[in-house]
This record gives structure tokens, C-alpha cells and sequence, in this order.
């Protein structure tokens, strides 16, 4: 087994920057690493250290910890090394350590490491991702919930149910000679429905359920000097944009996510949309079309002093009504006449100040509302996940058909045919059903014993 | 070691298994001895005189294609023939037949006797001869020893049989026939792991003594569909079977009495069947159903013994008596012989491979009952298999194997194997994933060819079985081809009859799918110069593969797509006791059933989902 390295913290600047290598080689490695052949740290403590480039020049002075397999994240010796969090002394000491004779990580190696080993199992691995990438409260909360098995509880009753009917159904052929009561084609119908009804709910929960864990892109977009970067402070409480008097002084895009109701959102500040002045006004500008092209919504601010000017309406009628959010900024000041008539009836508006933080309250509202009322607190368990889902529709697609094959008088065996597949759907998601289970309902259910 | 004979293959045992196996092995060129306790009784069917029924008939079906015997003597035997489910899809129909308990007999015995290579011999094996894990031959109660470097054990409920009838016990394989001991306990001196199951049969009553018109009569098919694909028509004249019905009464009086019966009294430790209960089982099980079914089997067109079905027991002799009395139209019946229950050893067939050869001990195979099965048709398909391949390893040959996907054979051997058993296994439709595919009249499509191919199937029925194919292939061609057409004679009548629009035209082949379209309609829908060459049973294949090709390809997509890691190879040295988060059980039947492919440790009754995630991971990580 070989020892592997990569870098823990995400790429950019920041104090620390943490690297990791788990293998049999990591404490060779930090020996060499800190010219100190003889180094034997006490597993689990912190020490001090000064790491050489091959120059021998001074590098970084580093923290390192020593975790002694099996007692680690992966279950081999690992060995963390604390250094400044700046790229180019982490790059150097990525090379150094791959001199020493380490690999780079593939993606999720550690982890892989972490469950052969058997510190964890492959469930807990989905939890671990899914928790770091949780960008709010509320999308953490759902991958708990749904590694506590709610979302098996949930279908439970519908796969109890779904197994009912194909109990009846096989029973029916498999033994035709005993003495069994009649089929209803009716009832069974009937109860067909009501599996199909329970899983579509939860189907459809999917729409809002993504969004909680992937977030709403939305971008602010208008001409310059409207008050999109005032906004854009506003809505995050905090100076993040460099905001001036000066028309197309945002010259780059910037992104935030803040979290309405749980729901991430992320915001983009946009340059100012006018014909370009400058080469660097003109890269801002690129960045802003693509920001407008990747969003999932678009806040458009318009100076609710000067009203919308032909560049604003184009704006608008570039994307579609639907995930747009018109916010007239400026309403501290008189507003321009005829503003209203001008824009489209179906848009979303909103009137607000950026300045006085007067009518933020309703853009957030509009934010949510533009994607069906999205309120994770209130709502049950939601299926947040596009492999789940996907499970979900193939099982509703087989139980479609074999309604249909029920409906045409087809014979049992092909009616069962998409009842089986919405099983095996349905099981991948929370577990199998063998056949024995099938035969034991059968011979709980019916005496049957010619 | 001195042998006083030598054979290639030996079989012990002359039942079900017993004699397919040796049937096939003889034919295969091996010499073969069947060494059976009393020849008289070759090839006797213990309990119900019927062979087939749902999903049974397909395995005889199966056997027959592959070159077996039982469906042809069921052909000559059969009495009252019955395709089952004649009212639902073909690949549910299934073929039965009531037989004449004692012609089956003379007429298997019969069949033996005429197969070159085979040698009858009476006596009992009390003894396995192994030298170094690899068998070499049998000892007999008589003191003689016959070697063979391939062995068959088709023991059936002999091994440590124990007959229960009250609180009456007494050693027995069969009522009136001694048990085999010694090579039950010689199987566990090998070290074979060893269990006990048990099965009931009902008693058989005088049929002169029965007020027959009490009973709703039972008819046999007016074209009865034989079991054989070699078999032209059935001849012989047809019975009637009768239906009757339990009285609450008589459900009381069985409940009063439970503790007299050995099951209830904790006397009998074997585990029993769940679908073929006795009375007392059905009676405390469904205590509110008011009545429960029976049916009177004539056992022979020259005997009056009758076989009451529904009621199989092992209350006291004389309380049976009385019990009976208490139905419906046998007020007056006698019991000649009375119901008993049987407890009997079986092997944990986790032991053996595809080919039914004991891992632990070469040369030595285990067919039929013994593995844990129940039912003469899922006995004798293990002894087919394991015939051809005892021929096979005497004769150096590779071995043959039957996969699930293409035979309920396939099924059944891959269940016994990968999953063992907790009661005795019976074939059901639903154990096959591909049932659509496995119909009762394919069997000779999927498996006439291995049959050929391995020499069990002769030039006529080679040839019978190509010419079939050949008009089945053209009744699928005139399907494809025909056009019903708004300007034909039939058009209205047939839209009118199904209720639907056909469009301006549509194939013979899409209309034979809308509902309510049946044979006949198409029948006489197809060109005169078709017609007249292909028989019913043909146009019916090819109606049947069109109607079930959409579903089996929309199936074969959903089961590949969720078993897509399933070719995922375990290594053969992975320890299984070095994966972490396997808890000692888990363990143990991952070494018991030694999956090859992550796909078949996935069947593995127990495994949870938490231990084939990390199954999966270490098989990814070693390979």
C-alpha cells in the first residue's frame, strides 16, 4: 500500500493551509521532510517544526500531527502538516513530500482508504459529502434526516402495499388449484393508485428538495451606476463589493451565497451592462453575460429615480419572464413617472432602497416565490437527491404500466412484470426484497397446500 | 482397494433422482450401477401420484428437452392430463398429470432395463469408500464392495427417516420400507453439515366405500398436452379427478386432538414445507376458514385405491379414520393405508458447485430430496445433472452447468447452492427473474440443443425438434408479414369483436397483442398456404414469444441496469474474516456459499445492504 498526499483546505489564501498523508510512509516522510531522521512524536499531539526546501532554504514553519493507524481518519498512519495557507508553500511542500516518494490522492481516496479500512461505511462516506457541501442549516439538516433512514420510512407503507398486491396477483397463479377468494381487478386497481399517489408526492418534493442542496443561482443584473452593488451589500450585510460613484466600477463579478429560509442562495454582482470603455471593462462584461447565462434567476435593478431605459428592456426581454425579479432601486427618492406602465404586467416587482434597506423583506419573499413557494421549514422529508429521484420516476413509469396492462385485461404475469421492476426500484433505494419474502406474505396471507 | 464389481458412475437410490441420474449417465456411455433397497419399488412416487403442476411442469418439460425420461413415462402413464392456468398467459401454463402409481413403476423400471451400460442392483450402501477427499466406490449391507470414481447419493427421505403416525414413531425411509442409517451417519462422519426437514402424506382410501356423486367432478383436458416433446399424442383413456370440502366440525375435532399430532406435540424436530401443510397445520394456521378443499385422485385405471389431496397427516391411525368419516360424501369411506409424517436428514447443498459435485469430496454428487428439495420433478432435474456430469468426470469430460437465466433447472441448482435452505425448496414461477422467458413449450428451444450436444437426444427427436423450430419460425414470419387491411373480408368483424380501431392496416403480429385478440382469431387470419403447414401448438409459440419479447426486453433492461456491478469479481483468497463491520454470521455464510461474483454474494439471504457496501469496497480495492 502506498502513502498518498493532497492538500486538505480549498485552493486560495487564507492563515493555514493544511496538508494530509496516510500510508505507511507518512512519518518517513515528515522526517525527511524536517531533517530529523530520529523525529518519533507521541501520536494525537502537536509539534513544532521547520521544513527546508531542497535549497535549504527555510520554507515554512509548520505544525505537524501524528495520528498512529488504526487510531486515524483512514485508518493508517496520517500525518497532517499546518503550514501557512499560502498556494506556493503548499504547491512546494505537495512537491517535496511527492519527492519523498508519496502519490497524490485521487478524489475521495482518503475517504475510499477510511472505508476499506473499516473506520466507516459507504452511507457515512455519502454523509460526510453531503454534509460538507450543505451550504445552509437547513440542507444539513435533510442529509441527516435522510441517512436516519426517513426517507426508507417513507416508502415503507407504499412498498408494503405494492408488495400486497403482488402477493394477491402471484398467488392467483402460482396456485391456481387451491381454493383461494377472487380477485378484485377493482381493488387492485384501487390500491395501485395509492402507491403511485404516495410516491409521486414524494417525487414532486424533488423540485424543491435539489434546491435546497445544489441552491438558487442568481445573478444582479442592470445598467450601470443603478445600485447593484449596493444592493448586492445590502443583501449580505457587508462590504464585500467595491461600491463608488463611478459608472462601471465593478469591474468583476463577485458570488456570495446567503441562505432565505434555508435555501441557499448565490448571488453574483455584475459589472454595469454598457458598451464597454475600456479592455478591462470589456472582460467585466463577458463575465457578467456568462453570470446571466449560468443563473437560475435574475435580479434586475432598475433605477426607480430615472425608470427603465431601452438597455434595461432589452435586458429583460432577453430572458424569460419567469426568473426574473425586477427590483426598482432608489425609492428614497421620487420616483420617475409612468415606471409601471413601461415594464411587462407579468413581471415580478419589487420596490426597495438599497440605501435605507426598505423593501429588502419583499425581494427576499420574491426570490423564493419565483421557484413555487419554497419554505424547507415547514415541509417534510425532501428528496434531495437526483439518484433517488431518478429511482422514483422509473418506479412510477413501472407501476404506470402495469395499471395499463391491469386496465387491459392482460393476464397476471405481465401485470407483474412492472409491479416487480418498481420493487427493485424501489429497493435500491432502501434495501432489497428477495422473492423469499414475497413467498413467506403468500403463505401467511392464503392456505395453500393441495 | 478389491472391488467385487467396478462401475464409472454409481447411483444409490432408485427414485426420482435416482433414476434420471443413472438413466443418463448409462446413456452417456458411462457403466452404470443404480443400487436401489428393493427393485420392486423403482421408481415409486411417495406421496401424491402426479407428476407436474405450476412451474413443476416446466421442470419436467426441461428434463424431457435435455434428453430425461420422466416426461415420457409420464406420457404413458398419465391418466388425467391438465394444463394448468389455461385462462392466463402462456408462460404461466404449466402441464400436470394424475398417473397410474403402479404403471409409472413398471414403466420406469421398464425403461431401465432397456438402457445399455445400466446395471440394476438390490442391496443397501451402509458405507462411502474415500481415499485421499476423492471417492472410489460404496459398501453394502451384504458385505460387498462396488468401486466407481463417481458416486450419486439420491437417497430421497431415506436417510435417518423416522415415520411419525400419532404418537407411533419407528424407523423408515417410506412406510414399510427400512431407512437408510449407516450412510446418513457415514455422510456425517465425513463431515458433512447435516439437518433435518420433514414433509407428510395424506391416507388413501377404499374407493369402493366413497359416495362418489357427493363430489364435484374434475375433467381432463379434451386435447391433453404431453409432456414430451417426443410425444405425438396421448393415447391412453382419461379419468376424472373429484373435488370436496372439510366441515367445521371436523376442524373442531382436529383442533381438540392437536396434541396427539406429532408436529404439535413437539415430537418431530424436522422443519417442514409451508405449502403443502397438513390438515392440522391448515386447520390452526386459517382457523375462520369455514372449509378446506380436497381432492380424490384415482390412483389407477385397475386398482380402488383412492389418494385424498388436501389432507395430509400424521394424527393417530384409528383417529383418521374418523376424521375422514366426518366429510362429505365419505361417510362411509375406509382407510387402507393411513397418512404419516416423515423426518429425514439432508445435506446443506451450500456444499456443492453448479454441477452438483461435493466441493469437500471428488467424485461424489447429491441429487434430489437429500439437498433439501421436495417434489419428484426438482428431484429428478438434480438427478439429470447430476448423471451427466457423474458420466462426466468418469469419463473426463467438462462438466455441464444450466444457468438461471435460461431453465428453471438453472434456477433451482443456483438457489440450493448460493442460498441453502431453511425448509424444503419447492419450485415456484416466482423464483425466476426470467419467467417471462422460461415458458413450458421453449423449454426444447432454450435446451435441445445442450441435450444434442451432450448425446442424450437421438437423430428422430433431433429432427422432430428442428422441424418444429423451422414451423415455428414461419408462423413467426406469416405473423410479421400478414396485414389485416380495411378492404379484407375479416377487418370488421375482428375490430368489432375486440372493440378497437386497427387503423388502415395493421401486422398480425401487432394485432395479436391487443387484448381480447385470441389464437383461433388469428388462426384464421392467416394465409391458407401457412395455415395448412404449421399445427396449433406452433402458431401458439410464436404467438406467445411476440407477446412477451416487449416485456422481456424492458425487464432485461431494469435488471441489468440495478445488478450493472454485479460482474464485479471476488477474489477467490479474499478473507472474508478480515472485512471489517461483518458480523460473525455474515462471515459465515459468505465462506459457506463462496460467492465468485459480487452479483451472487448479493443473493445471499442475511447479507445486509452495510456488508455488501464493504464486500464491494474490498472487491474493487483487491482487484
Amino acid at each position: 500500500m502506498d502513502t498518498i498526499v493532497a492538500v486538505a483546505t480549498p485552493p486560495g489564501r487564507s492563515g493555514i493551509g493544511v496538508i494530509r498523508l496516510s500510508g505507511p510512509q507518512s512519518l518517513d516522510i515528515i522526517r525527511a521532510l524536517s531533517y530529523e531522521p530520529e523525529f518519533t512524536p507521541e501520536p494525537n499531539r502537536v509539534f513544532l517544526k521547520q521544513i527546508l526546501r531542497e535549497s535549504g532554504q527555510p520554507l515554512d514553519t509548520v505544525l505537524i500531527s501524528y495520528f498512529a493507524g488504526p487510531h486515524s481518519f483512514t485508518g493508517e498512519d496520517v500525518v497532517e502538516i499546518s503550514c501557512h495557507g499560502s498556494p506556493v508553500i503548499l504547491r512546494q511542500l505537495l512537491d517535496l513530500t511527492q519527492n519523498l516518494g508519496a502519490r497524490l490522492a485521487g478524489p475521495g481516496e482518503f475517504t475510499l482508504r477510511a472505508c476499506k479500512n473499516g473506520k466507516m461505511n459507504l452511507s457515512q462516506a455519502e454523509a460526510i459529502r453531503d454534509l460538507i457541501n450543505a451550504q445552509t442549516d437547513a440542507a444539513a439538516v435533510q442529509a441527516a434526516r435522510q441517512l436516519n433512514g426517513e426517507l426508507s420510512n417513507a416508502l415503507k407503507s407504499s412498498k408494503q402495499q405494492l408488495i400486497q398486491i403482488i402477493v394477491r396477483l402471484e398467488s392467483a397463479l402460482e396456485f391456481v388449484e387451491d381454493d383461494l377468494p377472487q380477485i378484485h381487478a377493482e381493488k387492485i386497481k384501487a390500491t395501485l393508485s395509492e402507491v403511485m399517489g404516495s410516491i409521486n408526492a414524494l417525487t414532486s418534493t424533488y423540485a424543491t428538495g435539489h434546491l435546497l442542496r445544489d441552491g438558487i443561482k442568481s445573478a444582479i443584473v442592470g445598467r450601470p451606476n443603478v445600485g447593484k452593488s449596493s444592493l448586492f451589500n445590502k443583501l449580505l450585510r457587508l462590504d464585500r463589493a467595491i461600491v463608488t460613484d463611478i459608472a462601471g466600477t465593478t469591474r468583476d463579478s463577485i458570488t456570495e451565497t446567503i441562505s432565505l429560509q434555508g435555501v441557499p442562495i448565490s448571488l453574483t454582482d455584475t459589472a454595469g451592462i454598457r458598451v464597454a470603455g475600456d479592455r478591462i471593462e470589456e472582460i467585466g462584461v463577458e463575465r457578467t453575460h456568462r453570470a446571466m447565462a449560468d443563473a437560475d434567476l435574475l435580479i434586475v435593478v432598475i433605477d426607480g429615480s430615472v425608470g427603465p431605459s431601452p438597455e434595461d428592456l432589452a435586458v429583460l426581454s432577453q430572458t424569460k419572464p419567469a426568473r426574473q425579479i425586477v427590483a426598482i432601486n432608489k425609492c428614497d427618492l421620487p420616483r420617475a413617472s409612468g415606471l409601471e406602465n413601461r415594464l411587462d404586467h407579468s413581471l415580478r416587482v419589487v420596490h426597495l432602497s438599497a440605501l435605507t434597506g426598505e423593501g429588502l423583506e419583499n425581494l427576499s419573499t420574491a426570490i423564493l416565490d419565483a421557484f413555487g413557494n419554497v419554505d424547507s421549514e415547514s415541509v417534510g422529508l425532501l428528496i434531495t437527491d437526483s439518484r433517488h429521484h431518478d429511482l422514483l420516476r422509473r418506479a412510477e413509469t413501472s407501476l404506470l404500466q402495469s395499471m395499463e396492462t391491469l386496465s387491459d385485461g392482460a393476464s397476471e404475469e405481465l401485470v407483474l412484470v412492472g409491479l416487480h421492476n418498481a420493487l427493485r426500484f424501489l429497493g435500491e433505494i432502501t434495501g432489497e426484497t428477495t422473492t423469499d419474502d414475497i413467498l413467506a406474505e403468500i403463505f401467511n396471507t392464503f392456505c395453500i397446500g393441495k | 482397494m478389491v472391488f467385487d464389481e467396478e462401475f464409472d458412475v454409481i447411483v444409490i437410490g432408485g427414485g426420482h433422482a435416482g433414476c434420471e441420474a443413472a438413466s443418463a449417465a448409462a446413456r452417456l456411455g458411462a457403466t452404470t450401477a443404480m443400487v436401489t433397497l428393493n427393485l420392486d419399488l423403482i421408481g415409486q412416487m411417495s406421496c401424491n401420484p402426479a407428476i407436474g403442476g405450476i412451474a413443476k411442469g416446466h421442470l419436467v418439460r426441461e428434463i424431457d428437452a435435455l434428453g430425461g425420461i420422466m416426461g415420457r413415462v409420464a406420457d404413458r402413464t398419465g391418466i388425467q392430463f391438465r394444463l394448468l392456468n389455461r385462462s392466463r398467459g402462456p408462460a404461466v401454463q404449466s402441464p400436470r398429470a394424475q398417473a397410474d402409481r403402479a404403471l409409472y413403476r413398471t414403466e420406469m423400471r421398464s425403461t431401465l432395463e432397456h438402457t445399455t451400460n445400466l446395471h440394476l442392483r438390490q442391496g443397501m450402501v451402509v458405507d462411502l469408500l474415500v481415499e485421499k477427499a476423492t471417492v472410489v466406490g460404496v459398501a453394502m449391507q451384504d458385505g460387498r464392495r462396488i468401486g466407481a470414481p463417481a458416486v450419486v447419493i439420491a437417497a430421497g427421505t431415506f436417510l435417518n427417516g423416522l415415520v411419525h403416525t400419532g404418537r407411533r414413531t419407528y424407523t423408515a425411509g417410506r412406510a414399510g420400507e427400512p431407512a437408510s442409517i449407516e450412510l446418513a451417519e457415514a455422510l456425517k462422519r465425513l463431515g458433512f453439515p447435516v439437518g433435518r426437514l420433514k414433509t407428510g402424506t395424506p391416507p388413501r382410501l377404499d374407493g369402493r366405500t366413497i359416495d362418489w356423486d357427493a363430489f364435484e367432478p374434475q375433467e381432463a383436458d379434451e386435447r391433453p398436452v404431453p409432456f414430451s416433446f417426443s410425444t405425438e399424442k396421448i393415447e391412453q383413456p382419461q379419468i376424472k379427478c373429484y373435488v370436496g370440502y372439510t366441515t367445521k366440525d371436523l376442524h373442531a375435532t382436529i383442533r381438540r386432538n392437536l396434541h396427539e399430532s406429532p408436529l404439535y406435540s413437539g415430537q418431530i424436530k424436522g422443519v417442514g414445507p409451508r405449502y403443502c401443510p397438513s390438515i392440522e397445520d391448515k386447520v390452526v394456521k386459517f382457523a375462520d376458514k369455514e372449509r378446506h378443499q380436497l381432492f380424490l385422485e384415482p390412483e389407477g385405471h385397475h386398482t380402488h385405491e383412492v389418494y385424498l389431496n388436501g389432507f395430509s397427516t400424521s394424527l393417530p391411525a384409528a383417529m383418521q379414520q374418523d376424521l375422514v368419516r366426518m366429510i362429505p360424501g365419505l361417510e362411509e369411506a375406509k382407510i387402507i393405508r393411513p397418512g404419516y409424517a416423515i423426518e429425514y436428514d439432508y445435506v446443506d447443498p451450500r456444499e456443492l458447485g453448479a454441477d452438483l459435485q461435493c466441493r469437500r469430496i471428488t467424485g461424489l454428487f447429491h441429487a434430489g430430496q437429500v439437498n433439501g428439495t421436495t417434489g419428484y420433478e426438482e428431484a429428478a432435474c438434480q438427478g439429470l445433472l447430476a448423471g451427466i456430469n457423474a458420466a462426466a468426470l468418469a469419463k473426463r469430460k467438462p462438466s455441464f452447468r444450466l444457468r438461471r437465466e435460461e431453465s428453471y433447472i438453472g434456477v433451482l441448482v443456483d438457489d440450493l447452492i448460493r442460498q441453502g435452505v431453511d425448509e424444503p425448496y419447492r419450485i415456484f414461477t416466482s423464483r425466476a427473474e426470467y419467467r417471462l422467458a422460461l415458458r413450458h413449450d421453449n423449454a426444447d428451444e432454450r435446451l435441445r440443443r445442450y441435450g444434442r450436444r451432450l448425446g442424450l437426444v437421438d437423430d428422430s427427436d433431433w429432427e422432430r425438434f428442428n422441424r418444429r423450430r423451422d414451423r415455428i419460425t414461419s408462423a413467426k414470419q406469416a405473423l410479421r408479414t400478414t396485414r389485416l387491411r380495411k378492404c379484407d373480408a375479416a377487418y370488421l368483424a375482428v375490430s368489432e369483436t375486440i372493440k378497437s380501431d386497427l387503423g388502415h392496416s395493421v401486422s398480425l403480429e401487432d394485432l395479436a397483442r391487443r387484448p381480447g385478440v385470441t389464437a383461433d382469431m388469428v388462426e384464421r387470419l392467416l394465409p391458407a398456404n401457412i395455415a395448412g403447414t404449421i399445427a396449433t401448438s406452433d402458431l401458439e409459440a410464436a404467438l406467445a414469444d411476440n407477446l412477451y419479447a416487449g416485456y422481456i426486453r424492458a425487464q432485461e433492461v431494469v435488471i441489468q441496469r440495478l445488478n450493472h456491478h454485479d460482474a464485479t469479481r471476488i477474489p477467490a483468497d479474499l478473507n472474508f474474516k478480515t472485512l471489517q463491520g461483518l458480523s460473525h454470521e455474515m462471515v459465515e455464510r459468505l465462506e459457506r456459499s463462496r460467492p465468485r461474483t459480487f452479483g451472487e454474494a448479493r443473493s445471499i439471504p442475511g447479507l445486509t445492504a452495510a456488508a455488501l457496501s464493504t464486500l464491494y469496497v474490498a472487491a474493487n480495492l483487491h482487484g
